[in-house]
C-alpha cells in the first residue's frame, strides 16, 4: 500500500463534534438570523466538508485519550470508505441544508429542526469516523434518535406521529441487535487481545482473519454475522425491515433527501462495508446477496406500484441499498467494487432526484404521478437534470448508475459461474429486479413529458436556493457520466478513480490484491453487458404496459399477508392492546393492588436471582442472645402478631409503634445508640404522620373474601421470607476482617469527634451523606411538584 | 383530637422537644445525635403542633400569613418558606464541602479545633463538620416539613 499521511487529530475530532456544538447554539442564532439559520447550518456543515476534504487521502488512526487511568479513549479512524461517507454527509448536507432556506419558508418549529439536522449530521460523521464499537454504536443510535425528530417533524399530525414511532422503533431495535453482536465479537477477542484492543475497529482490520479465526472457533460466528446484519438490515431498510423508510417521507422533503440518499441509510451499508474485511466468507455471501437481492427486486416492484412520486423514490432508494448490499455481499473483489461505486453513483442522482420531488410538490402543489405529467415546458433546468439522474437510476448506458450495475452483474455471473446450480439464481434475479428499476425510473422520467394533466395549472420555476443544489448534484451525475464515455478512449479522471479505489480498498481483507479502479463503457459483448442489454430491451417492452403492471402490483399488495407493514401493524398494534390489558389489571388505580404487584415482582425476583447465582441460606454460627434482647425482641414478635388482629386502624398503628420501640430497645441493647435514636425519633414521626392520615380513611375496609385473605397471606409470607433471606445472605457476606477498628482508630484523630457514626457520616463518608440528602431534598420537590400538578389538573 | 389536655401538653413539649433537637444537633459529633436525628425530632414538634392544632394553626396564628389555596400556598406560603429550608441545606452542606478547596484540601475535608479557655463555659472542642452536620439538618427539617404539609393537606 502507499504510504500515505496521518490524519490530524484535531480536524477529525472538530468534524465530528463541530455539528454537535453548532446544534447547540441553533436557538440562540435563530433569534438572531431568523429564517437564515438555514444559511449557518450550510456553513457548519460547508465547514465539516472542508474538514473532511483537509483529510482527503490521509489514512490511519486518530486516538484521544478520555480517562488513561482506566485505559478509555476515543478513537477515529480514517479511510476511504469513511472518507467517502464523510463527504457525503456533510456535502450533501451543505446542499440540503441551502435548499431548507427555501423550502422551509413559513414552516412552523425551524430553530428544532435545524438543530436536528446538524446533530443528524454530527451523528452520521461519527459513524463514518468511529474506530470503537461503542462510539459506532452510539453514534448509530444518535442518528436514529435525530432522525426520529426530523421524521416527526410536524408533531401534530397522526402520520408524522406514526411514521416516526415505525423508524425509531424498527432502527433502534435493530440496533440493539447489533450492539448484542458487537458484545459477542468483543467477547470472543478478549481471548486473544487486550481489553481496548477487543473493541477497536482498527486492530480487528489489521488482525481480520484472526478474529475470523476466533470467531469460527468459539461457534460465534453466524450469531455474529446474523446480529449485525439484522443492525444494518434495519437501518438500511431490506427487506422485510424496509417498511419504515417510505413512510419516512412524511419529513419535510430536504430531510427525506438527506436520510434517505446520503445518509441514515447509508449507515448500514457503510457497516457492511466497514465489517466486510473482517467477516467476508461463504456465510456472508448467502446472506447478505439473498438478502440485497431479494430487497432490490421486492422494493423495485413496489416502486412500480408506487402513486406518489416521493413513494416511488423511497422504495427506489431501498431497492438500491438492496443492490449495494448485494454488492458487499458477493465475495470477490468485484462485489467491494459494486459497492463502494454504487454508493457514490446513488448518493448523487438519489438526493437530486429528491429534491426535484420536493420543487415539484412545491411548485405544482400536488405529488400524485396520474395528477403530473408535462413538466419540461414549465421546469425545463429541473427537467435536464431529471433526466441526468433518472436515466442513471435506470442503468442507461452512459448514465452514472450503469457502471455499478454493470459491475453487480458481473459479481453475480461469476459467482454463479464458480458454484453453478442455483448460484444462477443471483444474475437472474438481479435482471428480473432491474427491469422494474428501469421502468419506474422512466415512468419519474415522463412526468416532464407528454400532455399535461387537466387540473394542472401552470407551474412557477423555484427560486434559486432551491434550484441550484438538484443542478450540482445533476452535474455531478454528470460529470461521473463522462468519466465512464472518456474512460472507454483510456482518457481516466485520476483523482475520482483514485478515491473510488480508496473506498474499494477499504472493503477488500488485508490480503487481498486490489488493482487501480476505472470504469469505462464496455465496448464487446461480456455477460454483464449482455445482462444490461436484456435488461433495457425488457424494460423497453414492458413500459406500454406500465399501468397495468402498476394495477397489478396495487392489486397484490392489497392482501395483507403479503404486506410487511400489516405484520408491523398487527404486532404493534396487537401489543399495544396487551399492555391496555396488563395496565387495567396491574394499575388499577387501588394503591393496594399496586402495591400487590410490585412486592410480588420485587420479591420473585430476589429469589429468582438468588435460586439463578447459586446462593445458599448460610448457617447460623455463633448465635447468641442475652435475656433481655429476647424478652424485647419476644415483645415485638407480639406486637406484630397484634397488628394483624388490631380491630383498627388506630389500635394497629399503635401496636406497630410497638414493634418499631421495641426494635429501637434492641439497638440499645446492641450497643448502638445512634441507630436506637434514630429510630425513635423516625418510629414517632411515623406515628404522627400515620394518625394524620388516618383522620382521612374509613374505619374499617369492610371484610375481604376468603380468597383474597389468603392471597394476601401468601403474599405476605413470600414478601417476608424474601426479606429475611436476603438479610441473612447479606451479612453473611461480611469480610471476616471487620473495618470497625479502623473507623474507631482514626475518628478522634482524623475526625475530630467521639462519636465513630457521626464522623462517618459528615467525615469518612460525606459525599454519600451529600448525596443522601439531595436525595431527601428530591423527594420532597417529587411530592411537591405531583400534588400540584394534580391541582392545576395536569393528570395524564 | 384537640382536648385542653392535649393542648397544654403539647405547649410544654414543643419548646422541650425542639430544644433537645438542637443539643443532638450540636453533640453529635461526640454523642449521639446529628444532623439527620435533630432534623427528624425537629419535624416532630412541628408535627405535634399539626395534629394536635391543625394545619392552619401554624401558618395563620403562629406565623400571621393568610392561608390561601392549595397550589398559591405552594409558592408562596409555609411551603415556600419550607423549600427555602432545604435550599438553604443544601447550599450550605455544598458550601461546607467547597470551603476547604480553597485551602488546598480536598472537597469535604473536614478539620478541628479546640479552644480552651472560654469564658463561662471552659473548654469548647469545634469540628468544622457541624457546618456540614447543619446543611444536612436544614434539608431534613425542609424536606420532610414539605412532605408533611402536603400530605397533611390532601
Amino acid at each position: 500500500m502507499l504510504q500515505t499521511p496521518d490524519p490530524a487529530a484535531s480536524a477529525v475530532l472538530a468534524v465530528v463534534f463541530l455539528p454537535f456544538a453548532a446544534a447547540a447554539l441553533v436557538p440562540l442564532v435563530y433569534r438572531a438570523l431568523g429564517e437564515r439559520t438555514a444559511y449557518y447550518a450550510a456553513a457548519v456543515a460547508l465547514a465539516c466538508f472542508g474538514l473532511v476534504a483537509s483529510q482527503y487521502g490521509a489514512h490511519g488512526a486518530v486516538t484521544v485519550p478520555w480517562i488513561p487511568s482506566l485505559g478509555v479513549s476515543v478513537s477515529f479512524y480514517v479511510d476511504g470508505l469513511s472518507l467517502l461517507i464523510g463527504f457525503l454527509a456533510s456535502g450533501v448536507g451543505v446542499l440540503i441544508l441551502t435548499y431548507s432556506g427555501g423550502y422551509m419558508h413559513g414552516e412552523p418549529a425551524q430553530p428544532k429542526y435545524y438543530a436536528a439536522l446538524l446533530a443528524f449530521m454530527g451523528s452520521m460523521l461519527g459513524v463514518a469516523f468511529a474506530a470503537d464499537l461503542v462510539a459506532l454504536f452510539v453514534f448509530w443510535e444518535l442518528t436514529s434518535l435525530s432522525s426520529f425528530i426530523l421524521i416527526g417533524h410536524y408533531q401534530r399530525q397522526g402520520s408524522s406521529q406514526y411514521a416516526a414511532r415505525k423508524s425509531m422503533l424498527i432502527t433502534v431495535s435493530g440496533g440493539l441487535f447489533m450492539l448484542v453482536g458487537f458484545l459477542l465479537l468483543h467477547d470472543v477477542l478478549l481471548d486473544v487481545t487486550t481489553a481496548s484492543n477487543a473493541f477497536n475497529i482498527v486492530w480487528m482490520l489489521e488482525n481480520a482473519e484472526l478474529v475470523q479465526e476466533e470467531l469460527r472457533a468459539a461457534g460465534m460466528f453466524l450469531p455474529v454475522l446474523a446480529l449485525v446484519g439484522i443492525g444494518a438490515a434495519a437501518k438500511s431498510a431490506q427487506v422485510p425491515l424496509h417498511i419504515w423508510l417510505p413512510n419516512a417521507m412524511e419529513a419535510p422533503t430536504p430531510v427525506s433527501a438527506f436520510l434517505h440518499s446520503a445518509t441514515m441509510v447509508k449507515a448500514g451499508v457503510y457497516l457492511l462495508g466497514r465489517l466486510r474485511p473482517i467477516l467476508v466468507g461463504e456465510e456472508w455471501q448467502l446472506l447478505f446477496a439473498v438478502l440485497g437481492l431479494t430487497t432490490m427486486t421486492v422494493a423495485a416492484i413496489l416502486a412500480v406500484g408506487a402513486t406518489d412520486i416521493k413513494e416511488l423514490l423511497a422504495y427506489s432508494t431501498a431497492s438500491h441499498l438492496g443492490l449495494i448490499v448485494a454488492g458487499f455481499g458477493f465475495v470477490s473483489e468485484l462485489g467491494g467494487e459494486t459497492g463502494a461505486f454504487h454508493i457514490v453513483n446513488h448518493a448523487a442522482f438519489k438526493a437530486a432526484l429528491f429534491l426535484v420531488a420536493g420543487i415539484i410538490a412545491h411548485e405544482a402543489g400536488t405529488r400524485k404521478i396520474e395528477n403530473l405529467g408535462g413538466l419540461w415546458e414549465d421546469l425545463p433546468v429541473t427537467g435536464a437534470i431529471t433526466a441526468v439522474a433518472a436515466l442513471g437510476m435506470a442503468g442507461v448506458p452512459p448514465f452514472n448508475g450503469f457502471y455499478s450495475k454493470e459491475l453487480l452483474f458481473e459479481a453475480a455471473w461469476e459467482a454463479a459461474a464458480h458454484a453453478g446450480g442455483l448460484a444462477w439464481l443471483y444474475p437472474a434475479v438481479a435482471v428480473f429486479g432491474s427491469v422494474f428499476t428501469f421502468l419506474y425510473s422512466i415512468k419519474f422520467l415522463m412526468l416532464f413529458f407528454g400532455e399535461k394533466p387537466t387540473g394542472l395549472h401552470s407551474v412557477h420555476s423555484p427560486p434559486k436556493v432551491m434550484l441550484a443544489p438538484p443542478l450540482l448534484l445533476g452535474v455531478l451525475a454528470g460529470a461521473i457520466s463522462i468519466g465512464g464515455v472518456l474512460g472507454t478512449f483510456g482518457v481516466h479522471f485520476a483523482p475520482f478513480d483514485h478515491f473510488v479505489g480508496e473506498v474499494w480498498a477499504s472493503t477488500l481483507p488485508p490480503a487481498a490484491e486490489g488493482h487501480a479502479f476505472h470504469y469505462y463503457v464496455p465496448t464487446h459483448l461480456t455477460p454483464a453487458a449482455a445482462m444490461s442489454a436484456v435488461t433495457i430491451a425488457l424494460g423497453a417492452a414492458a413500459y406500454p404496459f406500465y399501468d397495468r403492471l402498476h394495477r397489478g402490483v396495487n392489486r397484490l399488495t392489497d392482501v395483507d399477508l403479503l404486506r410487511a407493514n400489516w405484520y408491523y401493524d398487527s404486532a404493534v398494534f396487537g401489543v399495544n392492546g396487551w399492555s391496555d390489558a396488563a395496565a387495567g389489571r396491574i394499575q388499577n388505580g387501588l394503591l393496594r393492588t399496586y402495591a400487590t404487584w410490585a412486592m410480588a415482582g420485587v420479591a420473585a425476583l430476589a429469589l429468582a436471582g438468588y435460586a439463578a447465582a447459586g446462593v445458599g441460606v448460610p448457617g447460623f454460627s455463633g448465635f447468641s442472645v442475652t435475656l433481655a434482647m429476647a424478652l424485647v425482641l419476644g415483645v415485638a414478635i407480639v406486637g406484630a402478631l397484634a397488628v394483624s388482629i388490631a380491630p383498627s386502624h388506630i389500635s394497629g398503628v399503635l401496636t406497630l409503634s410497638i414493634l418499631g420501640f421495641m426494635v429501637a430497645v434492641f439497638y440499645v441493647l446492641a450497643d448502638a445508640p445512634d441507630l436506637a435514636l434514630t429510630q425513635l425519633v423516625v418510629e414517632t414521626l411515623l406515628l404522627v404522620i400515620f394518625l394524620l392520615v388516618l383522620d382521612k380513611l374509613p374505619a374499617f375496609y369492610g371484610n375481604a373474601g376468603r380468597g383474597k385473605m389468603v392471597r394476601d397471606g401468601a403474599l405476605s409470607v413470600v414478601v417476608g421470607a424474601t426479606v429475611f433471606v436476603t438479610v441473612l445472605v447479606s451479612t453473611a457476606a461480611a469480610p471476616a476482617e471487620s473495618i470497625a477498628g479502623e473507623f474507631l482508630e482514626l475518628s478522634v484523630p482524623e475526625g475530630g469527634g467521639g462519636n465513630v457514626v457521626n464522623v462517618i457520616l459528615v467525615d469518612f463518608r460525606a459525599f454519600d451523606t451529600m448525596g443522601e440528602i439531595s436525595v431527601v431534598a428530591m423527594a420532597a420537590l417529587s411530592v411537591l411538584t405531583l400534588v400540584a400538578m394534580r391541582e392545576r389538573g395536569e393528570t395524564q | 383530637m384537640s382536648t385542653v389536655i392535649a393542648r397544654t401538653v403539647t405547649r410544654t413539649v414543643v419548646p422541650l422537644i425542639l430544644v433537645t433537637a438542637v443539643a443532638l444537633l450540636l453533640q453529635g459529633h461526640n454523642l449521639p445525635g446529628g444532623g439527620f436525628i435533630g432534623g427528624v425530632l425537629t419535624v416532630t414538634a412541628f408535627a405535634v403542633i399539626y395534629v394536635i392544632y391543625g394545619l392552619d394553626y401554624l401558618q395563620e396564628e403562629l406565623l400571621h400569613q393568610f392561608r390561601d389555596p392549595l397550589l398559591e400556598s405552594f409558592q408562596h406560603g409555609i411551603v415556600a418558606n419550607y423549600q427555602i429550608a432545604f435550599a438553604v441545606g443544601l447550599a450550605v452542606a455544598a458550601v461546607a464541602g467547597l470551603v476547604p478547596l480553597l485551602f488546598g484540601y480536598n472537597f469535604l475535608y473536614q478539620s478541628h479545633w479546640y479552644l480552651p479557655a472560654l469564658p463561662i463555659y471552659g473548654e469548647l472542642h469545634v469540628a468544622s463538620a457541624l457546618a456540614f452536620d447543619l446543611g444536612v439538618y436544614f434539608v431534613v427539617v425542609g424536606a420532610l416539613l414539605t412532605i408533611l404539609a402536603v400530605v397533611g393537606t390532601e
